[in-house]
């Protein structure tokens, strides 16, 4: 085994950025994500994810069981280390030693509010991230000529961060309304502004009106737009005609949809940026690198010694002769040749800390060089 | 970060490490194993050597691999192989070889039943490996935890009616540390349901590696530690029968059809370093945030002699150059003024 050092041009740091597309389906109060279906378990009717339907599984550890679940738990000592769902007063109340347990299931998905009274907590607690980002658009403003948010109709959906990662891509945000499966309305932050403009369908009640903001970097989009989408009313949160207002409606807000000859469905899709570091590493096998090889199979024979009472002669051993010759009466000319089968990385006190496989070991002579570009997220 | 004020740790009084365990119980009944899914979540290989067990048919996304189960004959066993023999010598070997190691010529040491190895004593020559996924076992198997419930009616088709229980008794403070890959126990089998054992006697029954994760189970346990052999298939064979005349899949199908419950717990390290921040009488009761001032006035203070007021709401954590590279948030502000004093409590999990 050789050890060869990195040098300055063969380590490289980067971040990749990357934008996964997500969609939410909801119909008839159901949520789908990314069109998946809901999939019940044996044991498990509901879902084998063993989350509410539409949910994303933290863990996705319990599946598909109806008692019996992994659960996590500590031991109470000195460190004031518990989980998030035992209290301060209530850990300090505990003895020691006391198992205080938590659960996995764990899970997460887009909810609304729909406010139309003036109280409105989670608008107001926006108050300040909606006026910062007027420099983008004036519909951000909480309050302008273009509305007042501390009073409008307003629907607010929440996205976690879960589902987007650092950020929702700008200009990847749409928005579709359908009735009975028939589109009626799409809207598209297509100034990558956060202004969600009616786009669709062409010459609809409202196209290219801007209809409400998205917050990229804080996942929430808040609709405002109240005029009626088609002529229709329908059970929302009160009876009326399809607006954005009612986007998402029976989407986690609480409310449960009424089944009526007339149904909504909604489509939101967008992309989230995520941002994975890696290190790439470049590990050099040169031309009179890595010919030579401990394996006990690199040798031919079985070895042997010669002793007596003074002397102690290991008989040689020649190194086998791999080369492939179409004469079976005949050995080819000796090179010697090593195979690759595996690079292992150490640290600078020499402790192994991974080690990287090939597919299949590659062949080195002499007569070639390599360079393996190995790569690692971090 | 316009409000920054850097006051240095002592490192001596202020920060200090710590390191707890997290454990996780992991029950698997036995219809995971066998029944709930028939066969859709057990996965056998062109190779042969060894079975999958998942925790839901494997062909979805949300399957979880949760253990591998083979069989290894010993160089020094009794039985005469007749299917797949260099298979089974090969595991036992390599299993061997990774949880016992090696003696002083070089040889491959054999499995030891009390773990004694030099005294000699009983050796365990055929062995049933259940290889647990890291994903259950995390850091390690918590120490005296480990149950295995097994069937061992006479009856195939009754299997459960009789029962054992294998557990690490010696367990949590009993273990031994003479194997490469960390600690291991010594498991012991118990009458759980009927007296199916041969003895009243807890009988040593394999070895369970602890940090590795892998339980050696000798294959008596459904032979010459019972009063009367196990039938193994629906053709009546024994264990030993299906050790030298079956492939390593059938003995894994045999041993899954009388496998009743399985419950252990994990354990997982978390260290953590704890920063107290000692925020002092004079200390931050005033701001350089841009809304801390009105018109070139203190908003706080509305005659001169007030106190100055400020609210906490992050602390962040600088390098020896006061590069930024963490920032705590408080759940809510923190009213401070120079009357009061707070230690604040940040803690690093990693």
């Amino acid at each position: 085994m050789s050890f060869f050092k990195f040098e300055e041009d063969d380590l490289f740091t980067n971040t990749i950025e990357a934008y996964p597309d997500y969609s939410f389906y909801v119909q008839s109060g159901s949520i789908y994500l990314n069109n998946r279906p809901n999939v019940s378990g044996v044991k498990d009717a509901t879902n084998h994810l063993n989350v509410p339907k539409g949910f994303i599984s933290l863990y996705e550890y319990n599946i598909d069981r109806a008692g019996d679940f992994i659960y996590p738990f500590l031991i109470k000592d000195g460190n004031k280390v518990s989980f998030r769902n035992t209290t301060g007063s209530a850990y300090t109340s505990l003895p020691l030693k006391t198992v205080i347990s938590s659960s996995y299931k764990m899970s997460a998905s887009i909810s609304r509010n729909f406010y139309s009274s003036s109280t409105r907590p989670r608008i107001q607690a926006l108050k300040n991230t909606l006026n910062h980002y007027t420099y983008l658009s004036p519909h951000y403003a909480y309050s302008s000529s273009y509305g007042d948010k501390a009073s409008q109709g307003i629907n607010l959906i929440s996205i976690p961060s879960i589902f987007y990662g650092s950020s929702i891509k700008k200009g990847s945000v749409r928005l579709k309304f359908y009735m009975s499966g028939s589109l009626i309305g799409e809207l598209h932050d297509r100034n990558y502004n956060g202004e969600l403009i009616q786009v669709g369908p062409e010459g609809s009640t409202g196209s290219g009106s801007v209809a409400g903001v998205v917050l990229y970097n804080e996942g929430f989009v808040t609709l405002t737009g109240s005029w009626g989408l088609n002529s229709d009313s329908i059970a929302y949160d009160t009876t009326d005609t399809s607006k954005w207002i009612y986007f998402n409606y029976a989407a986690n807000d609480g409310n449960s949809a009424t089944l009526t000859s007339l149904s909504s469905s909604f489509l939101m899709e967008y992309k989230g940026v995520t941002h994975t570091q890696t290190i790439t590493m470049f590990a050099r096998a040169g031309y009179g690198d890595l010919n030579q090889s401990n394996n006990p199979t690199y040798l031919s024979g079985s070895g042997g010694h010669d002793s007596g009472s003074l002397h102690y002669v290991e008989t040689p051993r020649k190194i086998k002769n791999v080369v492939y010759s179409q004469f079976s009466d005949e050995e080819p000319e000796f090179k010697k040749t090593t195979y690759i089968s595996k690079i292992a990385i150490y640290d600078e006190n020499k402790n192994l800390i991974g080690i990287t496989k090939v597919a299949t070991p590659v062949r080195k002579t002499e007569q070639n060089q390599f360079t393996f570009k190995l790569k690692i997220d971090i | 970060m316009a409000d920054s004020f850097y006051k240095s740790l002592d490192i001596g009084k202020d920060v200090v490490s710590t390191r707890t365990l997290l454990h996780e119980a992991i029950p698997l009944t036995g219809t995971i194993v066998s029944g709930t899914y028939g066969t859709n979540n057990i996965k056998n290989y062109a190779h042969g050597m060894f079975q999958s067990v998942y925790d839901y048919p494997y062909l979805s996304s949300s399957a979880n691999h949760i253990f591998d189960i083979t069989v290894g004959v010993g160089s020094n066993s009794s039985l005469t192989v007749a299917n797949q023999l260099s298979k089974k010598k090969n595991i036992y070997n390599q299993m061997a070889q990774v949880l016992v190691g090696y003696d002083a010529t070089g040889s491959v040491l054999r499995f030891d039943e009390d773990g004694d190895i030099l005294a000699g004593g009983d050796k365990l020559d055929d062995i049933i490996f259940l290889n647990f996924s890291r994903l259950l076992v995390k850091d390690e198997i918590k120490k005296g935890t480990f149950s295995l419930k097994l069937g061992v009616s006479a009856s195939y088709a009754n299997a459960m009616l009789q029962r054992i229980n294998i557990q690490d008794t010696s367990g949590s403070d009993g273990y031994l540390v003479n194997s490469p890959v960390g600690d291991y126990g010594i498991l012991y089998a118990t009458n759980d349901t009927g007296t199916p054992l041969n003895g009243a006697a807890a009988k040593a029954c394999g070895l369970l590696y602890y940090q590795a994760g892998v339980c050696a189970l000798t294959a008596s346990v459904f032979g010459s530690l019972l009063s009367s052999s196990a039938q193994m298939n629906s053709g009546g064979e024994t264990i030993n029968a299906i050790l030298t005349g079956s492939q390593i899949s059938s003995s894994a199908d045999a041993l899954r059809h009388r496998m009743f419950n399985l419950q252990f717990n994990n354990t997982v390290e978390l260290n953590s370093t704890v920063y107290f921040c000692r925020v002092n009488h004079n200390e931050f009761n005033y701001s350089t945030n841009p809304t801390y001032l009105s018109q070139s006035k203190i908003r706080v203070k509305t005659q001169a002699s007030d106190q100055p007021v400020s609210y906490i709401t992050t602390v962040g954590l600088y390098n020896d150059n006061n590069e930024l590279y963490a920032t705590a948030k408080l759940s809510e502000p923190l009213r401070k003024s120079s009357d009061t004093e707070f230690t604040i409590r940040v803690r690093l999990d990693y």
